[in-house]
């Protein structure tokens, strides 16, 4: 009996590379320590643990992204391997659950809900998340899919006796199983082609990135090798809410608490491009015959539905869900420019998910403080004459949707720009002019809503049949700062982008 | 002797199989599974594949079906009436079925439709296993070096998974009332 190869692949199993993930699961189970041991009158501790530990985690990272970032090769027998842009998005993460538990903390003042589970989980979501995007191996990607995704079936019916959220929960569970299913036979076909051993290049570890991605480029006309890769994509694309795959969207964004909506708009949707980036660029490169048509279908497709669906929308989370598939379609551009080769596109891509991180979060803030109790019902019109009553949430909303819709000084421009500079390089014409027209078609709807919050409407008759909106309280000093901070972000990354990513 | 057991064992999995998608009673339906379960569990032991063929008989007949027959008996499924697929679904459903059944015929019969190399026989792990290459044999052994070394970080996530199972079924579930954080309405005073 022979145990070398047992003590060299041991050998690879280095915790502390991952000490980020770690950190995440340890601030996690302490908050679900204190909250067995602490007294119910010491509870109101617990969300500030939460957040100043991530807070303190990202201070730690943001310091780190500066240095010099070496590839460490795979770890864990080739289950993770970081990449270039490991740091960054580990950064993003981080981010977006410290924003996602702070809105939770106004969200869950006004419920009648669990208050520390909802912190729990979505920091081991984030901290799922974070290894999702480093997997280099299909066990590791679907184990760690899973955890996202199980975690989400709880957080988008987290306030459950909401018919909405309930609503939202079944079908995110019902959906969300489907496509993991869709994903796990593409897998198991992928693992099936490449370990046949009739086949060229075939292996026996079939299920890394690496070995699959040499096994495919040795046969690219493989039937079953194609058939796989296309579920894998499908899967995918259900995650990231692409057109066929967005059915879902609306009803889910709709249902879910907001801060929720928030984290699934931003963090999951940012977790599926990167696992999509790593396929394309991994495993499937040898199929740009394949993807690059298929993807870019998908986009033109994405950006238009999104964009002509978020027309007629009347509900403010709806218009987020459809735009936000709109911004899916804007990033898959992205993925194609990378399919074709471009250097610039994942620095585009990895631009423009945190300039929509800034935006979403200065928006989506603003719909927690004027949410009822029942928040899944926020029309447009709850907006109306924001300007007089609150001129400060009406200006980040302003900034927050201007940098959404991709007005020029604000980072959402910068990223939109990239983006297409991406695809120029790429010469993908049909794709870039699919791309404005849809820029074009969102100025429409989030200048509209923009426009309830700043014009008054002269009053017509049969107004007075509408119902009237509650005043929203005032802004708490700690609301403003935070919404102050990310609309200054917004701005500055609009403004400054030389230094970001080493230039 | 293990011709015969392999034929016995077989006929029991795939009748009790049949058996479950036609028993009206979903009790009734949940034991046949237990059988076909066992059956499958004795084609594994045939396959000198003991370890799988216990996990068959702890986790799939013993836990998996408790909970099914737990879950059945809790909503207490199948009183309700019964809903009979309209005519285009059994018509699919049954031409799908005919292709799969073939498909099967010609793949087992037809020596030349799937290339089939010989699995080599290991119930010990060999000398060369590496980082990459970790085969499996029939000892349970092999599992546990797997999933310490190679796989010991989906291993681990997957508790992770768990425990969010766990804690999200709490939380869906509890009463509202004992969240215990805050009180959240004045209760009735006592009269």
């Amino acid at each position: 009996m022979n145990y070398n190869g047992f003590q060299e692949l041991a050998a690879t199993n280095q915790w502390s590379a991952i000490w980020p993930e770690l950190s995440m699961a340890g601030i996690g189970l302490l908050v679900l320590c204190l909250d067995l041991f602490l007294p119910s009158s010491r509870k109101r501790l617990i969300p500030l643990v939460a957040i100043f530990g991530q807070l303190a985690l990202l201070a730690v990272l943001v310091m780190g992204c500066g240095c010099a970032t070496e590839s460490t090769g795979p770890l864990f027998g080739g289950m993770i391997e970081s990449g270039p842009y490991t740091p960054y998005m580990r950064a993003f993460f981080v981010l977006s659950s410290t924003l996602v538990c702070y809105l939770g903390v106004s969200y869950l003042s006004r419920q009648n809900l669990p208050r520390s589970e909802f912190y729990l989980l979505t920091i081991f979501v984030s901290g799922a998340m974070m290894l999702l995007v480093q997997s280099s191996n299909f066990v590791m990607l679907f184990v760690s899919l899973e955890t996202v995704t199980i975690g989400f079936y709880v957080l988008v019916s987290y306030c459950r006796y909401s018919p909405f959220s309930l609503e939202a929960g079944l079908k995110y569970l019902i959906l969300g199983a489907l496509s993991s299913a869709i994903l796990l036979f593409g897998i198991v076909l992928l693992y099936g082609a490449a370990s046949n051993p009739a086949l060229a290049q075939s292996t026996t570890d079939s299920m890394n990135f690496a070995a699959l991605g040499k096994f495919i480029a040795a046969t690219p006309e493989e039937p079953l090798v194609l058939v796989g890769a296309v579920l894998v994509l499908c899967g995918i694309c259900f995650k990231i809410g692409a057109v066929p795959f967005q059915i879902w969207v609306p009803d889910v964004y709709q249902g879910a608490p907001t801060p929720v909506t928030a984290f699934l708009a931003v963090s999951s949707k940012a977790a599926g491009f990167l696992v999509l980036m790593n396929l394309v660029a991994g495993p499937f490169a040898a199929l740009s015959k394949l993807t690059v048509p298929l993807l870019s279908a998908i986009a033109i497709i994405t950006i238009l539905f999104g964009n002509i669906t978020a027309l007629g929308q009347r509900n403010v989370k709806r218009v987020i869900g459809l735009s936000g598939i709109a911004h899916a379609g804007y990033l898959l551009v992205g993925v194609v420019a990378m399919a074709v080769g471009v250097a610039l596109a994942p620095w585009a891509i990895i631009f423009y998910l945190f300039a929509y991180l800034f935006a979403s979060f200065a928006v989506f803030g603003v719909m927690v403080h004027l949410a009822g109790v029942e928040d899944e019902i926020q029309e447009i019109d709850h907006y109306q004459k924001l300007a007089e009553r609150q001129p400060f949430l009406a200006g980040v909303l302003a900034i927050g949707l201007g940098s959404l819709a991709g007005i020029p000084p604000l980072a959402g421009f910068i990223g939109k720009l990239l983006l297409f500079i991406a695809a120029f390089q790429a010469e993908l014409y049909t794709l870039l002019g699919a791309a404005i027209i849809g820029v074009v078609i969102s100025v429409y709807y989030y200048f509209g809503w923009m426009r309830e919050a700043f014009f008054i409407k002269p009053a017509l008759p049969g107004d007075e049949a509408r119902p009237s909106y509650p005043m929203p309280g005032a802004v708490g000093i700690i609301h403003k700062l935070t919404l102050g901070l990310l609309v200054v972000i917004t701005v500055l990354m609009g403004l400054f982008q030389r230094g970001i990513f080493g230039g | 002797m293990p011709d015969f057991l392999f034929y016995l064992f077989s006929a029991l999995t795939v009748l009790s199989a049949f058996l479950v998608t036609v028993s009206r009673n979903a009790v009734n339906g949940a034991m046949y599974m237990i059988v076909s379960f066992v059956g499958m569990a004795a084609l594994f032991v045939l396959l000198e594949a003991y370890f799988l063929a216990a996990l068959q008989v702890l986790v799939y007949a013993g836990a998996v079906m408790v909970l099914f027959l737990f879950i059945i008996m809790l909503l207490d499924a199948g009183k309700g009436r019964t809903v009979r697929p309209d005519r285009l679904t059994t018509a699919a459903a049954c031409i799908g079925g005919l292709l799969l059944i073939s498909g099967l015929i010609y793949i087992t019969f037809d020596s030349g439709a799937a290339p089939s190399t010989p699995l080599p026989v290991i119930t010990e792990l060999p000398e060369n296993a590496t980082a990459t290459n970790i085969p499996f044999t029939t000892s349970s052994r092999s599992f546990g070096y797997g999933l310490f070394t190679k796989y010991m970080l989906p291993f681990q996530v997957t508790g992770f998974l768990l425990l969010i199972a766990m804690i999200g079924v709490i939380v869906l579930s509890k009463r509202i009332d004992s969240s215990g954080d805050e009180p959240a309405k004045p209760r009735i005073a006592k009269s």
